[in-house]
């Protein structure tokens, strides 16, 4: 539904801006899902008087027009028959802006023409495009259209919830809005005169189906005038984007807006028998529409009929046979009620979707149809004249009635937790049109309006309640703190996963420690005392232990005497240590691999683990645990063969530390083979770390490609300085450099390696020609030799 | 000609029914009708025929060109259906050959369990605490009841870290930092490792695992106490295995019970397991002693709570039939592989 600023502002009292507006429906529950401002072309252009016409000298269509604006005279080249002296025209100035062009001084055959006159449909006030819009003759020289015509509005597109259609008519948002900010509503004053002729003297009505024909009225108006409607009604229904007809469908229209029930005009005379009956259509029944198209209908379909066919389809649209047109004089207005599931039905099955249909099929109230008829009465009365025939023909045949809904006051706190006084309930509940009828110390009764059927229960008042008292000014009770850390808990799961799930068993130990074992690994805790045991157990027992290694050594020695030839397992548990501030408890997870880089297979042959397969397995648990960047350097722990180790960096903190372990300290365990250990402190990664953030990049529409490049390098150059100096050289153009051999030995000098990469090379948004990409390869290949003395393979 | 022509087909025919491999194929192919074929020489001849009887011969050529092409798809296409039936069954794998052994260890098993059990506990609403392994006299005596004098005080039960510092002996420590920084309600349970002066035998450890729950809040009963702990229980040993409560005493709770389930073993009956008795002791529970409450400054008479505390280790010896604790703690291979 489209809701006008302007036209809203006929039924309530309020000083909002449309935007403020825009916030408050909102909060009715009224969601606004486009909001379109009208009039900022209109508001350019000017009313103007065309003082002088002249033939064109070398255009036998076009004139010459000096028109005046109110500040200037201006000439005018203008194409169109009616540009006669005298009129009043809507002129639009150098500059105009229109949605597809913009007005500039132009030369048409040699004539200068500042500006345009424009015709109605180029002002986009209607189809016409016959000549140029002509103005009454008391339009105010130099005034902007917009202001003329009262066109500033907003317009809000908005979504009805399928429980309200009360809100379906503007006087409904009225009365909702009003409840909500308080302010006083304008619903119209209706009164109209009745001739003194009787209708039921000129129609008979003949509800057959009461079950699905609720409510029946009609009345008749006689001697009228169809024609154009008058502009504020056809402005009011272009703003709702509504097709203006003629003037007697156009108020039909208008009511439909304003109150929300659908109407229906028959032409009197083409009502065969003037007797209008209800009825379900007979199997195989024809029907020519208003939208030109013929239904044929079922028995489930309900009509309305005249003695020999059928003149509408109950609730949804009228039949061609009996329209309202230019010669129409005597008219039937109906304003009825239809059971919802027939119009949906009927609806669906003959796909015909209309504003009727959309209304009737969510419920409408039979109190409405006579408010809706009285309007539409008093209004055609008005504008288009005719006189209105005595007392409505009125089919009601079960009076609807109002749902009786008992309050407690103490349930609303239950629910809402505040407590909200019985007379303020009193008052939200009035605002919304409900009506008190009882009142006890405990609870309030009230009679819910006609048109809020859903409103049926105590906790229905309570919603509506809340929508009042505003759902976000509810105090808030107690906000949840944390107990748990969540980021600590499930990191240390998923950091075991990824080990288990990368070959290691997990291993278990006590948290006592032996300095001797310290002294032994050579581990690095020179200036540091220990967490002492006062009373241990036993001597070998005596500390906390500060660190997980001597244990899995111990682990693996036991393993490796029990004939377990490929060991790998890890920890993750606390280690105790003494800083500054006193006793630490950090979590540490630390590995141990020796042997076997996996299981026997009978395909492949596996190989041994290496320094590489343990520096891949620390960057994946960095990476499983979304930390940015880490940097390699040197360690010099004890523990690791010297050349054969790297600490591990997080933002210029050490965590942590991998390498194969010094053979002789390796021995003291029964360990023969390499064995490579890696240790990670998870509270100092978690203290230094900074977790990435993940933003999805667009897919690159062009593929990659993919090149090797070969070559000999000294080997004083490591492969992170061969491989950012590559990347370094394009970066929007290499993706990748991806080291995939390493060579030394027969056929390479002494102190030199040769290396294989694989680059990954694209732009992403077009193909590379071959000429690019070995463009590109020189480029490369000259940088690296310049840099790096590379000989090419 | 027509009958040579016949000849010719009879021939291709013959020929093609006792082709060898695809190589053969192609060779009778161009043989009958390649270019330098005796039929296709019989069409070069047909320039030199009266114009009349051209399109007749012609039409006879075609024919015979067409009957010994179809004839020749319709081996082509069987030969194909036989090569594709080849490579299928030379492609036949042995199942029971190993595939690919899969990267992966396992976790510890008192790991396993211990998951298990927080995951039911959070899927119950509770919140996972964790505390410090070396704790004050304060927190894992004075705070939780136990007197001055009480014997669990002694150097020979507890291990001590300097003169004020001492290895916790259970998480109910957790319990108590929880109820100093957090206002109820509080739903939490604290799994973690505990330290007692025991020799190592086949069911003492001196370092063991125990998850303790604690829940303060308004309304908090005892009612509410069993239905959690059987709601756990039924969770982890299966909705067969019954629980009772028997009253014993515990500083920290009042009323205070002893919990027993049914022997998972032998299902009530009587077995080694729970010695005879069909019961198997789970831990101890209550209700938090008003006292404990207000000396941590929660209002007593506003908030009432429970708590209970499980072994850990236990429960994973009972779940897998674990008969020696230490077995957990020495890492053997040949044991952490069992649990995968
Ligand atoms: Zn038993």
């Amino acid at each position: 539904m489209n809701i006008s600023y302007q036209w809203l502002k006929d039924y309530i009292e309020f000083d909002f801006t449309p935007e403020q507006l825009q916030d408050k429906l909102t909060f009715a529950g009224i969601e606004v899902e486009q909001v379109t401002k009208l009039g900022k072309e209109l508001e350019q252009i000017k009313i103007a008087k065309i003082i002088e016409r002249e033939k064109h000298p070398n255009a036998d269509k076009l004139s010459i027009c000096k028109v005046d604006d109110g500040t200037d005279i201006k000439q005018v080249v203008c194409g169109a028959p009616n540009c006669d002296a005298g009129k009043l025209v809507a002129y639009a100035p150098i500059g105009t802006k229109f949605p597809e062009f913009t007005i500039k001084k132009a030369k048409l055959r040699g004539v200068v023409s500042f500006g345009m006159l424009c015709s109605e449909k180029e002002l986009g006030l209607s189809d016409n495009h016959d000549g140029i819009m002509e103005l009454s003759e008391d339009a105010p020289i130099g005034k902007d259209l917009a202001a003329y015509y009262d066109f500033k509005d907003t317009v809000y597109e908005v979504e009805i919830t399928p429980n309200r259609p009360d809100l379906l008519g503007l006087t409904g948002v009225a009365r909702d809005l009003s409840a909500l900010l308080n302010t006083n509503l304008k619903l119209p004053r209706i009164s109209f005169k009745e001739s003194e002729k009787e209708t039921n003297s000129f129609l008979k009505i003949d509800n057959q189906n009461p079950e699905k024909c609720l409510r029946y009225t009609a009345r008749i108006i006689t001697d009228i005038k169809v024609k154009e409607s008058p502009e504020w009604l056809k402005r009011r229904l272009m703003a709702s984007e509504i097709n203006t007809i003629n003037n007697v469908v156009d108020i039909t229209n208008f009511v439909l807006m304003e109150t929300g029930h659908p109407l229906h005009a028959f032409d009197y005379d083409k009502v065969s028998g003037h007797e209008i009956i209800i009825r379900n259509a007979k199997k195989g029944e024809k029907l020519l529409a208003l939208n030109d198209k013929e239904y044929i209908l079922d028995e489930h379909d309900l009509v309305i009929a005249d003695a020999e066919k059928p003149i509408a389809l109950a609730g949804i649209i009228g039949g061609k046979n009996s329209c309202v047109d230019s010669n129409t004089k005597n008219i039937v207005i109906e304003s009825a009620n239809f059971l919802y599931s027939t119009v949906r039905k009927t609806s669906r099955r003959l796909k015909i979707f209309t504003d009727a249909g959309y209304n009737f099929e969510r419920g409408m109230s039979s109190e409405q149809t006579r408010i809706a008829s009285d309007r539409a009465a008093q209004l055609l009365l008005e504008n288009v004249g005719g006189s209105l025939l005595k007392n409505i023909l009125d089919n009601y045949p079960v009076k609807e009635e109002k749902a009786k809904i008992k309050i407690r006051t103490e349930r609303v706190e239950k629910i809402l937790s505040v407590k909200i006084p019985a007379e303020k309930i009193a008052e939200y509940m009035t605002a919304l049109g409900l009506e008190l009828i009882e009142k006890t110390d405990k609870d309030l009764t009230f009679l819910a309006p006609y048109n809020r059927k859903d409103l049926t229960r105590e906790i229905d008042l309570i919603e509506e309640i809340i929508r009042l008292y505003g759902y976000n000014n509810i105090p808030s009770k107690k906000e949840h703190k944390p107990i748990m850390d969540r980021k600590k808990f499930y990191l240390k799961r998923n950091i075991k996963d990824y080990l288990v799930n990368n070959g290691f068993n997990e291993v278990i130990n006590w948290s006592f420690g032996n300095p001797e074992d310290v002294e032994k690994l050579k581990l690095n805790f020179a200036d540091k005392d220990f967490v002492k045991i006062k009373n241990p157990m036993w001597s070998t027992f005596s500390i906390m232990r500060p660190s997980l290694i001597p244990d899995l050594m111990k682990n693996a020695e036991h393993n490796i005497n029990h004939n377990q030839k490929n060991v790998k397992i890890f920890e993750l548990a606390k280690c105790f240590n003494l800083s500054d501030k006193g006793i630490e408890e950090d979590y540490f997870c630390t590995g141990l691999l020796i042997g076997d880089q996996a299981d026997i297979y009978w395909k492949d042959k596996t190989g041994k683990v290496n320094f590489y397969d343990v520096k891949g397995l620390v960057i994946g648990l960095l990476e499983i645990a979304k930390y940015g960047k880490l940097t390699l350097e040197t360690s010099k722990d004890e523990i690791y063969i010297p050349g054969v180790n790297a600490n591990i960096i997080l933002n210029k903190q050490k965590i942590g530390s991998f390498g194969e372990i010094d053979p002789k300290i390796a021995e003291q365990y029964s360990i023969k083979e390499s064995a490579f250990i890696f240790e990670i402190n998870i509270n100092k990664m978690m203290e230094f770390g900074r977790i990435k953030k993940i933003k999805f990049k667009e897919i690159p529409k062009a593929p990659f490609v993919n090149r090797d490049l070969s070559f000999i390098v000294p080997n004083s150059y490591s492969v992170g300085e061969l491989t950012s100096c590559m990347l370094g050289i394009n970066r929007n153009l290499i993706r990748d450099v991806i080291l995939f051999d390493e060579y030394k030995g027969k056929g390479i000098s002494d102190g030199f390696r040769s290396l294989s990469f694989n680059l990954t090379i694209g732009t992403g948004t077009k193909n590379l020609t071959d000429e690019n990409l070995n463009n590109l390869f020189d480029k490369i290949i000259k940088e690296l030799k310049k840099k790096f003395q590379i000989e090419m393979r | 000609m027509k009958k040579r022509l016949d000849e010719i087909v009879e021939e291709a025919i013959t020929a093609l029914n006792t082709f060898e491999d695809h190589h053969d194929l192609m060779n009778l192919k161009s043989r009958f009708v390649g270019k330098k074929s005796e039929l296709m020489g019989f069409m070069k001849k047909l320039g030199s025929l009266p114009k009349e009887e051209r399109p007749i011969f012609g039409q006879t050529i075609n024919n015979a060109k067409n009957k010994i092409l179809d004839k020749f798809n319709e081996i082509e296409e069987k030969l194909k259906n036989l090569e594709y039936e080849k490579k299928i069954a030379s492609n036949k794998v042995d199942f029971s050959m190993p595939g690919r052994p899969p990267l992966r260890g396992n976790l510890h098993p008192l790991t396993q369990i211990w998951r298990e059990i927080e995951d039911i506990f959070i899927s119950m609403g509770f919140e996972v605490a964790e505390g410090f392994d070396i704790e004050d006299e304060f927190h894992n005596f004075d705070a939780l009841n136990t007197p001055k004098d009480h014997p669990s005080r002694n150097l020979a039960d507890t291990f001590y870290i300097g003169n004020d510092r001492l290895l916790r002996t259970q998480t109910s420590t957790v319990q108590i930092r929880v109820m100093e920084n957090f206002e109820p309600p509080i739903k939490i349970i604290s799994p973690g490792r505990c330290y007692r002066n025991d020799k190592p035998d086949a069911s003492h450890s001196p370092a063991f695992h125990q998850v303790e729950a604690l829940v303060v809040g308004e309304g908090v009963t005892f009612a509410d106490l069993r239905d959690t702990l059987n709601g756990f229980v039924v969770k982890m040993f299966g909705s067969k295995i019954r629980s009772r409560f028997r009253p014993h005493f515990f500083p920290f709770t009042e009323p205070s019970a002893e919990i027993d389930i049914a022997c998972v073993n032998c299902g009530g009956k009587g077995c080694n397991v729970c010695k005879h008795s069909g019961w198997l002791e789970m831990g101890g529970a209550g209700m938090v002693d008003p006292n404990v409450l207000d000396n941590l400054g929660i209002d007593s008479e506003k908030y009432t709570g429970f708590a209970f505390g499980l072994g850990i280790d236990r429960i994973t010896m009972l779940k897998y039939n674990i008969p020696d604790i230490r077995l957990l703690f020495e890492n053997d291979l040949r044991f952490l592989k069992q649990f995968k």
